[in-house]
């Protein structure tokens, strides 16, 4: 063997737990699910005898289906970019404070991923039922009650809650990245603080929002405990609907199609956004 | 092109002054280091200059025209930062360009005066190169290139050559040097190393704590310095301590712990006041004869250095001081020898 093939063996070794990690329990899982979801349904069995693109037609023609996927995408859009508008001031004051509460203000930030989903998801039912505490708060001063749970707007409350560190992080990572005499380097060459903003700043938080974006969009649109609790049945999104399908009505090869097609609207709006940022990042790599 | 003054100038942070009531005059054309050890203010200075702090109080001028308030893209400066500052994400044309784009230069006007800093810098050929493909002294050649080619009314250089290696740093100051000739733009040059200040400058500023000690040519500070901290700062010097016995106008008689020496002086110093005498090791000279202006001491220790021999002699009361002679080694470690001072290279402090 040559030194340069025996250096690649060990570098696939080095990969390998990872790698029969996902092979296992995701590429494997996932061509399971893809043959699913050209099975035909059955009421005794998990699916029926023969293989149909019924599902997808079913799909596609459906304009129930159409509708539910596109108030996913359109969920997680506004998920992503209220996180998005949330984390910038955070991921920027992180980046450059200096302050001794640094470790705190970071242990802050990380605090949603501390307790479990239900959990969450039960503190802020006390917090925005109709006679929640913020309601009460409101009353109190002659406002609301308002209908804070059971909509888009609890969802969307609780989504930005949990997915915020998801875009504070990478962010935070990035504008660690700028060396402030950049700013300033641009600044005594004629550029104002909006300039240096778009010129400077933007370009190199790029990836870093890139990443944050992607985290969260993926998170929110496959969010299933969320819309469940806090819609209480009265917000529905694929994810809550594929559950439906499978638990509920036993439609193994329908659920599994509606899964598919999740993953694959998910995958193209990632690729669609990141095509989109690829001219201004040149270099960056 | 333009004069820069500095006015009774103060910087405090958290209420401690880190620039303490400065003035300073660079005249059109004038190449002025700002030099001293890390904290003294030096770069704070630079920096109020530059617009990036706001002073406290004081005033900074170009010409006629009080800046003071004016924020840094409105100043019309060039400035050159220690890490370069090069933007990662442009190529070095748009690096270059960038000023001239801030300013709505475009198109072959652009590009004409592009081609041409980069031919100053001789980078020639380097356009559409990444900053992080070109070696320091490379990058920094750019940085000058991209604050030069807006015409600034100041060039402000922040310890440019300090992340050089010792080579390319002898080379790239002579290459400064020559460029700001060329081309006669006032220059604020911040250092901690007082070679390279004293191979660029046409005037020293040296600074302690927030405040100027001194100002004036290399050559005067090196051999006439305001304070012992200059006079340590700025080469080697032995200090003496002694005592004022006489003083004739510009000459005066110290008794000191190794003798009574002859030093030149511009302050009027009464007989009695405790002074110091600042003399360079070159300025001393080893001879086996007793002489005027001449004690006894005994070689301590010899350093062969190729062009000069380091020599430390102690005197009679173990006061060790450093002499340099030139050329071949004349004397051995252990040998008595006199000690001879030039009166008029030896330099009375307060």
């Amino acid at each position: 063997m040559t030194e340069a093939s025996e250096i690649r063996v060990r570098h696939w070794l080095l990969a390998a737990p990872a790698l029969s990690l996902i092979g296992l329990f995701l590429l494997i899982p996932y061509i399971n699910i893809g043959i699913m979801s050209f099975r035909t349904p059955s009421t005794t069995a998990p699916y029926g005898p023969g293989y149909t693109v019924a599902n997808y037609v079913h799909i596609l023609s459906d304009s129930l289906y159409l509708s539910l996927l596109a108030e996913t995408l359109l969920f997680a859009t506004v998920t992503t970019a209220v996180c998005l508008l949330m984390a910038f001031p955070v991921a920027f004051h992180l980046a450059r404070t200096t302050s001794r509460w640094r470790g705190l203000l970071y242990a802050g930030v990380l605090s949603p991923l501390l307790t479990g989903v239900v959990i969450r998801c039960f503190g802020w039912i006390v917090l925005l039922a109709n006679n929640g505490l913020v309601n009460q708060a409101l009353g109190t001063v002659g406002l609301g009650p308002f209908q804070l749970m059971y909509n888009a707007t609890g969802v969307t409350i609780a989504l930005v809650h949990v997915f915020l560190p998801f875009m504070i992080l990478p962010l935070m990572t990035a504008i660690q990245s700028i060396d402030p005499h950049w700013e300033e380097a641009a600044r005594t060459l004629g550029a104002s603080r909006t300039r240096v903003f778009q010129r400077i700043m933007l370009p190199l938080i790029l990836p870093g929002l890139q990443s944050g974006v992607i985290l969260v969009f993926v998170l929110a649109a496959s969010a299933y405990v969320i819309p469940m609790l806090l819609g209480g049945g009265r917000v529905q999104t694929l994810p809550t609907v594929i559950f439906q399908q499978l638990m509920g009505g036993l439609l193994w090869p329908f659920g599994a199609a509606l899964a598919l097609t999740l993953s694959f609207a998910v995958l193209a709006s990632i690729w669609a956004f990141v095509f989109l940022g690829r001219k201004r990042m040149r270099g960056l790599a | 092109m333009s004069r820069l003054s500095i006015q009774a100038l103060t910087k405090c942070y958290a209420g401690a002054a880190a620039v303490a009531n400065i003035d300073l005059d660079v005249a059109e054309g004038e190449f002025v280091s700002l030099l001293g050890p890390s904290g003294c203010g030096k770069t704070t200075t630079l920096r109020c200059v530059a617009g990036l702090e706001t002073p406290t109080s004081g005033k900074v001028l170009f010409g006629d025209r009080d800046v003071t308030r004016v924020p840094p893209e409105r100043r019309r400066i060039g400035m050159v930062f220690q890490n370069y500052a090069l933007f990662p994400h442009m190529t070095i044309r748009e690096n270059i360009g960038f000023g001239l784009e801030m300013r709505g230069v475009r198109g072959s006007e652009a590009n004409k005066r592009i081609s041409s800093v980069l031919d100053m810098v001789q980078l020639t050929g380097f356009e559409d190169r990444w900053p992080r493909q070109l070696s320091g002294g490379q990058q920094q050649r750019v940085a000058l290139a991209r604050a030069l080619i807006v015409e600034p009314a100041v060039l402000l250089l922040d310890e440019p050559l300090a992340n050089l290696d010792a080579k390319l740093r002898d080379e790239m100051r002579f290459f400064i040097r020559a460029l700001q000739q060329r081309i006669g733009i006032t220059t604020l040059y911040v250092t901690h190393d007082q070679a390279e200040s004293m191979a660029l400058s046409d005037r020293i500023v040296v600074m302690f704590a927030g405040r100027i000690h001194q100002t004036g040519t290399p050559q005067h500070i090196y051999d006439r310095p305001a304070t012992k901290q200059v006079a340590k700062f700025i080469g080697q010097a032995n200090l003496i301590a002694g005592k004022v016995v006489h003083r004739c106008n510009e000459v005066a008689t110290v008794d000191t712990s190794v003798g009574r020496l002859l030093c030149a002086t511009n302050c009027a110093v009464e007989p009695g006041t405790p002074a110091t005498a600042m003399v360079r090791p070159e300025a001393m000279q080893l001879v086996k004869e007793c002489s005027p202006n001449a004690f006894p001491g005994r070689i301590m220790e010899r350093h062969f250095l190729g062009n000069i021999v380091d020599y430390r002699v102690a005197t009679a009361d173990g006061t060790v001081l450093a002499i340099q002679a030139l050329g071949s080694i004349v004397h051995d470690a252990g040998e008595v020898v006199s000690v001879q001072i030039d009166p008029k290279k030896a330099w009375l402090l307060e």
